[in-house]
C-alpha cells in the first residue's frame, strides 16, 4: 500500500490491484462440485490463460518500456555528438558529406556501446522472456480449443518430434554398432 | 560486418569519373537542379537494380553432389589443376546462413583458391531446418551428419584421414568432430570458431547471456530468420544498416561494386533458420556455462574433451571480427595437447576473413602452405 508516498509503494500499489483486478476466479466464486462442476472447471481454465495472457502483456510492456528508453538514451546522445562533431554550417557539398560521416560515426559508436552493455544485456533478455510468455500464453488457448475439436494438440506432436529423433539416434548407435562388428569380423577372418 | 568486409577495395569505393571530361580542365560544378536530377536518377536505377538483385549468381564453381539427405549436401568440387594434395580437405561450414560465401564470386572464392593450389575439396552444405527439425542437437550434425560426411570423402578418395576445416560454429563443430572421431582426422584447421564463450565480446555473446533459450526451445522451436535478422541488425547498426546504402547509391554506375554489393546482400539476407535444440546447445552449454572450453560439453552421452585433440592444428583468427571475438576463437589452441599448433591472425573482420581480395591476397595463401605441407 501506498505509505509514504514514494514510487516503490506506488509501483507496489499498482501491481496489487492489477492483480485484483485480473481476480476473476475470486471474483466470481462459482462452484467446484455438483452440477455446475464441467461449466466450472472450463470456465475457470480459460479464464486462467486469459489473466495469464493479460498479466504477460502487462509485463511486456513494462519491459518494453524499460528498451525503449534505453535506445532513446542512446539516440539523445548520439544526436547531441552529432551536433559537436558536425560542421556548424552546411554550405558546401563537402559540408554535407562531412555530416553524414559525422552523424553516422555518433550514432554507431553510441549504439554500439549500447549493444554491447550489460545493462542492454539485462533488458533484452527481459523483453524477450516477455515476448515468449506472451506467446506461451496464447498458444496455451489455441491447445485449449484444438482439444475441444479432438485434433492433436502442438504439445502432443512435439512429444512425438522428440520420441522421432530419439528413436533415430537409437538406430543410428544400433547402426554403427552393427557396422563395427562387421568390420571386425571380416578383420578377423 | 566491417567496413573492410563489405566494401574491401578502395578503388570499388571511388565515385566513377564523369564520362568525356577531358583530363587538366577545371571541372565544372553541377548546378542544384541538376544534383537533384542525378540523385533522382541514381535512386531509379538503385531501385531497379534492387529488384532484381536476388537473381545475382553465387556459388559457381563446378561441383557436384556426393551425398544428398534431409539435412545436408556434400559436394565435391571439380578439380581446377591437377591434384598435389593427397589428404582431401572437408569443408564444414557453419549452421548460421549459407555456404556459398566461401564461394561468393570466381575472384574472391575460398574454395575455387583451395582447388587451384592443388586440393581436392569437398563441403557440407547444411539445409534449412523444419519444424520437424526442432529436437535436432549437436550430437546429430557432429555424430552423425559430420561423420557421414567424412566416411563418405574417406570411402571415395581411398585415405585413412582427411583434413576437417570449420568455418565459424563450423569450425566449433569441427573440434568437436576431432575431439570425438580423432582416427579419421589427419589436420584440423578452423577459421573463427567460437570455443571461449565468456571471452566473447561481441554483440551476440553479450545478448546470449541473457537469453532464456529453454524458453525459446518450448515455446516457439527454431530460431527464426527474423530473430537472426533481429539481432544481425544490432552489429554495426549504422555502417551496416544506412552507410552501405548510401556508399550503393554514390556508387550505382561502377558495375564492379554493384556486382560485389549484390552478392553480398544476398547472402547476409538468406538466413535459415537454426534448428531448436542446437541453439539452445550453442547459446546455454557454449556462451553461457562455457562448457566446451572446460572440456564438459556432452554430445549424447559422450564428454567433448578437446585436450584430447593431437592431430596438427590451424586457427585462422581475424583481429578486427565483430562476430566472434578473437580472444574467443584462440583459446583452441591452449585446451589441445597437439605438438603442431598455430595461430594466424589477420587484419580484417569475420566474412573479410574468408571472402575479400585480402583474403585471396594475404589469408589463403599461408593457409593452403600450411596444409600443403600436411596432406601429402
Amino acid at each position: 500500500m501506498v505509505e509514504n508516498g514514494n514510487v516503490d509503494n506506488v509501483q507496489e500499489f499498482m501491481q496489487e490491484q492489477v492483480n485484483k483486478m485480473f481476480e476473476l476466479n475470486g471474483t466470481l466464486k462459482l462452484p467446484t462440485i455438483g452440477p455446475m462442476y464441467a461449466f466450472s472447471k472450463d470456465f475457470s481454465s480459460y479464464a486462467n490463460d486469459f489473466v495469464t495472457l493479460g498479466k504477460d502483456m502487462v509485463e511486456l510492456k513494462s519491459n518494453m518500456d524499460s528498451y525503449w528508453s534505453l535506445v532513446s538514451a542512446a539516440y539523445a546522445r548520439a544526436v547531441r555528438e552529432t551536433v559537436e562533431r558536425a560542421p556548424k554550417q552546411l554550405t558546401t557539398k563537402e559540408d554535407f558529406e562531412n555530416y553524414r560521416r559525422a552523424s553516422i560515426e555518433a550514432f554507431e559508436e553510441n549504439f554500439t556501446a549500447l549493444f554491447t552493455s550489460s545493462e542492454f544485456s539485462e533488458v533484452y533478455g527481459k523483453l524477450f522472456g516477455s515476448q515468449l510468455n506472451v506467446s506461451k500464453a496464447m498458444q496455451s488457448i489455441v491447445e485449449k480449443n484444438f482439444k475441444t475439436l479432438n485434433l492433436p494438440t502442438r504439445s502432443e506432436v512435439d512429444e512425438m518430434l522428440k520420441d522421432i529423433v530419439e528413436l533415430k539416434r537409437t538406430v543410428r548407435d544400433m547402426k554403427r554398432s552393427v557396422e563395427a562388428r562387421n568390420d571386425q569380423a571380416r578383420i578377423a577372418t | 560486418m566491417t567496413k573492410q568486409e563489405l566494401q574491401p577495395d578502395q578503388k570499388e569505393q571511388n565515385v566513377q569519373p564523369v564520362q568525356g571530361e577531358p583530363e587538366g580542365q577545371i571541372k565544372k560544378e553541377p548546378t542544384l537542379p541538376e544534383e537533384i536530377k542525378e540523385a533522382y536518377r541514381k535512386l531509379e536505377k538503385a531501385r531497379s537494380i534492387l529488384h532484381t538483385a536476388g537473381n545475382i549468381e553465387v556459388g559457381e564453381t563446378p561441383n557436384e553432389v556426393l551425398v544428398e539427405k534431409r539435412a545436408y549436401r556434400l559436394l565435391h568440387y571439380q578439380q581446377l589443376v591437377s591434384k598435389t594434395a593427397r589428404t582431401p580437405i572437408l569443408i564444414v561450414y557453419a549452421l548460421i546462413n549459407k555456404s556459398y560465401v566461401l564461394d561468393l564470386q570466381s575472384d574472391k572464392s575460398w574454395i575455387r583458391s583451395l582447388l587451384s593450389q592443388g586440393f581436392d575439396v569437398y563441403l557440407i552444405d547444411w539445409k534449412a531446418p523444419t519444424a520437424a527439425d526442432k529436437y535436432v542437437s549437436f550430437d546429430d550434425y557432429v555424430n552423425c551428419y559430420i561423420d557421414d560426411c567424412v566416411e563418405a570423402v574417406i570411402k571415395r578418395t581411398k585415405v585413412e584421414k582427411l583434413t576437417l576445416h570449420g568455418y565459424c560454429m563450423g569450425g566449433t563443430m569441427s573440434a568437436m568432430y576431432t575431439a570425438l572421431h580423432q582416427d579419421k582426422v589427419r589436420n584440423l584447421a578452423v577459421i573463427a570458431p567460437v570455443i571461449d564463450g565468456q571471452k566473447d565480446f561481441t554483440v551476440i555473446g553479450n545478448v546470449a547471456k541473457n537469453m532464456d533459450v529453454d524458453k525459446m526451445l518450448h515455446v516457439i522451436g527454431n530460431l527464426q530468420s527474423e530473430q537472426l535478422y533481429a539481432l544481425y541488425s544490432t552489429l554495426k547498426p549504422f555502417k551496416q544498416g544506412i552507410n552501405k546504402y548510401l556508399n550503393l547509391l554514390q556508387n550505382i554506375d561502377n558495375e564492379e561494386f554493384v556486382d560485389n554489393f549484390l552478392r553480398l546482400e544476398k547472402w547476409l539476407y538468406d538466413t535459415p533458420p537454426i534448428a531448436g535444440e542446437t541453439f539452445r546447445q550453442w547459446i546455454s552449454d557454449i556462451y553461457k556455462k562455457n562448457l566446451l572450453v572446460k572440456n564438459e560439453m556432452k554430445l549424447s552421452d559422450k564428454i567433448v574433451d578437446l585436450s584430447t585433440i593431437k592431430v596438427p592444428l590451424l586457427n585462422v583468427i581475424a583481429d578486427e571480427d565483430h562476430l566472434v571475438s578473437p580472444q574467443c576463437s584462440a583459446p583452441l589452441n591452449d585446451v589441445v595437447s597437439s605438438t603442431d599448433k598455430r595461430i594466424m591472425m589477420f587484419h580484417t573482420g569475420h566474412v573479410g576473413l574468408i571472402a575479400s581480395h585480402y583474403s585471396q591476397n594475404n589469408v589463403l595463401p599461408k593457409v593452403g602452405q600450411w596444409l600443403i605441407a600436411r596432406s601429402q
